[in-house]
């Protein structure tokens, strides 16, 4: 085991930059989840990690050792890829044994590692099948396979369980957090689904256009969002972000919608507002931290719901605040319907005010 | 039994599809099989019988003469036929062996590098199967003539590289297109080098095509008759297809003889397709279906 450390990484093909001066620290026996939308860079840096691809700047160091020019062989790593890559003439006990193989172990002591990674899997009785006949859950335990019997530094996941059933996708997410649990084994985790990131990752690093957005752990990154990309995709369904202008009367600030509907700030707030390089700020709030009331009250303002949408446990209703919308979540109990005219108050201690030039967050 | 009914009706208009179909096989089947039939039937005829008219349909005393004749090394010629079957299993040999090892490394360099040029390079390995092979007799004569290899088996050896390489090339690229990238970096990340990766995990997934490419070179050159002709004076180095025309002039009366001649040169090809055959069928379809 060993933590992996980036250091102004770079990775551009001419003036586009795929990874764009990321830095940021693994450390020994840390998940770490990339996470962001397609093309946002993650599983490019989980290829310069890897060495699949050349670094075109700073530096990746794994353990105490650069491995910037280090062939992937020679970094002491394990991948498990998304579509597996599990070779396909091969017997799965050959998949299982194909590093060892690669790093000249004896054939006894192969045949020891196989078995126990078998079993740790609970692949035993698939050994002599060819990966064509396997589920996708099964070639995804052969694949995970793989990557344990060399006990690698570090652990790298691309995607690992985009490729199953939803079913399939949340029993393997339990099982590959325990085995990380157990394993205590330095990961490196891509994915493009900030819920896999937020369950199974102690630290996730959200990423947009190559750029690192945010690098933290999931609660804190949840509860204090660097900017409105990292606010807009984590949690589901997304913060509320609505655009608004600074106003100011009477000494007190409230930020105001083009139509005219207000929220006055409390005295906190509005210093932290006032930091805004502009007057233009972002409002942010989470659906939970929104209530909702069937009748005017001071302070909320009034709105129109738009679309229900129950799911059981809790019911979402879209209101419209004129031109914007907003997604409020009610108990079940809480009868709305379409076009009924509600109004909405925002907690001042949990809303999210954002610069609405920089898109960070103010503090 | 409205089912029933509605069931049979589409089953009979296919039918008439599927009759159709079968009798179209049949005609094309006759019209590839009886030549071939013939050959073999006058082969084994006596000259005699061989030039009767109307044709003896069936061999009423058949022998094997010209066969032990051709095969015969003492005699002048069995001599002069083994020779040819001896040049044109050489040069084909060679050419096949030659391709394949150009073949696959250039396919697997289009499909997985990114270089300057290369889809014009790529074009370019191309552009010689746009024009007829023909086209190209009396400058490939000179440049041979320069290089010092004209009436030597190395001009066709190189001549039939450079027009058997572009098809293997495109036919297994095409294969390589295929086989996920990810299998080499999953190979390279268990510890092997990238050309490890390439022999232990990418060559063995692609055999049926170097299979296939295999076969198809051969058979290109072992068939190959107007560049063999214009290349090679000496008797000695003549390849079969030439040798059998020199058959035809020396030997007109000589039916029987020709039609085993033949016979022993389309032997090697058809039993190397029939045991390939498999790989061949599916290099031709892994490349159009993505699996």
């Amino acid at each position: 085991m060993a933590e992996v450390r980036l250091d102004n990484v770079v990775k551009n093909y001419g003036s586009l930059y795929a990874v764009n001066h990321v830095s940021l620290t693994v450390a020994d026996g840390e998940f770490v989840a990339l996470v962001g939308p397609s093309g946002c860079g993650k599983t490019t840096t989980l290829n310069l990690v890897a060495g699949l691809i050349p670094i075109s700047g700073g530096e990746i160091a794994i353990g105490d050792r650069v491995v910037n020019t280090l062939d992937p062989k020679d970094r002491d790593i394990a991948m498990v890829f998304q579509n597996y890559a599990l070779y396909p003439n091969k017997s799965v006990y050959k998949n299982l044994a194909f590093p060892l193989q690669m790093r000249r172990l004896p054939r006894d002591q192969i045949d020891r590692k196989v078995k126990q990674a078998a079993q740790t899997l609970d692949i035993t009785h698939l050994l002599e099948r060819r990966p064509r006949e396997l589920s996708g859950g099964q070639q995804q335990r052969v694949a995970l396979g793989r990557a344990l019997v060399r006990d690698p530094a570090v652990f790298l996941m691309d995607e690992p369980l985009s490729n199953l059933d939803a079913k399939l996708r949340v029993q393997m997410r339990s099982e590959l957090k325990r085995f990380h649990q157990d394993l205590e084994a330095t990961v490196i985790y891509v994915t493009h689904d900030q819920l896999e990131a937020v369950t199974m990752a102690d630290k996730m690093a959200v990423m947009n256009g190559g750029l690192l957005q945010q690098y933290d752990a999931p609660a804190e990154v949840f509860a204090h969002p660097a900017n409105t990309f990292v606010a807009s995709f984590v949690g589901s369904p997304a913060m509320n972000l609505v655009p608004l202008k600074m106003v100011e009367a009477n000494g007190q600030i409230a930020l105001a919608s083009p139509e005219g509907w207000q929220v006055w700030l409390s005295p906190e707030r509005a210093q932290v507002a006032r930091r805004a390089s502009t007057n233009a700020v972002i409002l942010g709030a989470r659906h939970s931290t929104i209530r909702l009331h069937k009748s005017a009250v001071p302070g909320a303002v009034a709105g129109q719901a738009y679309i229900v949408e129950p799911t059981g446990d809790v019911t979402f209703v879209q209101v419209k605040l004129g031109a914007a919308v907003v997604i409020v979540s009610v108990e079940p109990s809480v009868s709305v319907a379409p076009d009924e005219p509600v109004w909405i108050e925002f907690d001042q201690s949990k809303i999210h005010l954002f610069d609405g030039e920089t898109q960070n967050a103010l503090t | 039994m409205s089912n029933a009914t509605a069931a049979a009706a589409p089953r009979r208009r296919s039918d008439g599809w599927r009759w159709t179909g079968r009798v179209y096989l049949v005609v094309l089947l006759a019209f590839a099989i009886l030549p071939m039939l013939w050959m073999v039937l006058t082969s084994i005829k006596t000259q005699f019988a061989a030039l009767q008219y109307p044709p003896e349909w069936w061999p009423s005393n058949p022998t094997i003469s010209q066969y032990t004749t051709l095969l015969d090394p003492t005699s002048d010629v069995g001599r002069e036929f083994l020779t040819y079957l001896w040049n044109s299993v050489w040069v084909s040999t060679i050419t096949t062996i030659l391709g394949v090892i150009v073949a696959v490394p250039a396919a697997y360099a289009f499909s997985r590098f990114r270089f300057p040029g290369r889809r014009w390079l790529f074009y370019a390995v191309l552009l010689r199967n746009m024009f007829p092979a023909v086209v190209f007799l009396i400058p490939l004569f000179i440049m041979m003539r320069w290089l010092h290899l004209v009436n030597t088996q190395w001009s066709l050896v190189l001549t039939y590289l450079t027009f058997g390489l572009p098809l293997s090339i495109w036919l297994l690229k095409g294969f390589y297109d295929n086989i996920p990238v990810q299998l080499e970096q999953a190979a390279r990340i268990d510890g092997a080098t990238r050309f490890k990766a390439f022999i232990l995990v990418v060559m063995p997934l692609s055999s049926p095509g170097i299979i296939a490419t295999a076969i198809y070179s051969f058979i290109v050159s072992w068939n190959e008759y107007v560049y063999a002709l214009t290349f090679l004076n000496d008797q000695s180095k003549l390849t079969l297809p030439v040798g059998l025309q020199r058959f035809f002039t020396e030997y007109t009366t000589n039916w029987p003889g020709l039609m085993a001649a033949s016979f022993i040169m389309s032997v090697p090809v058809v039993v190397m397709f029939l045991v390939l055959q498999k790989y061949f069928v599916k290099a031709l379809t892994e490349g159009a279906v993505k699996s």
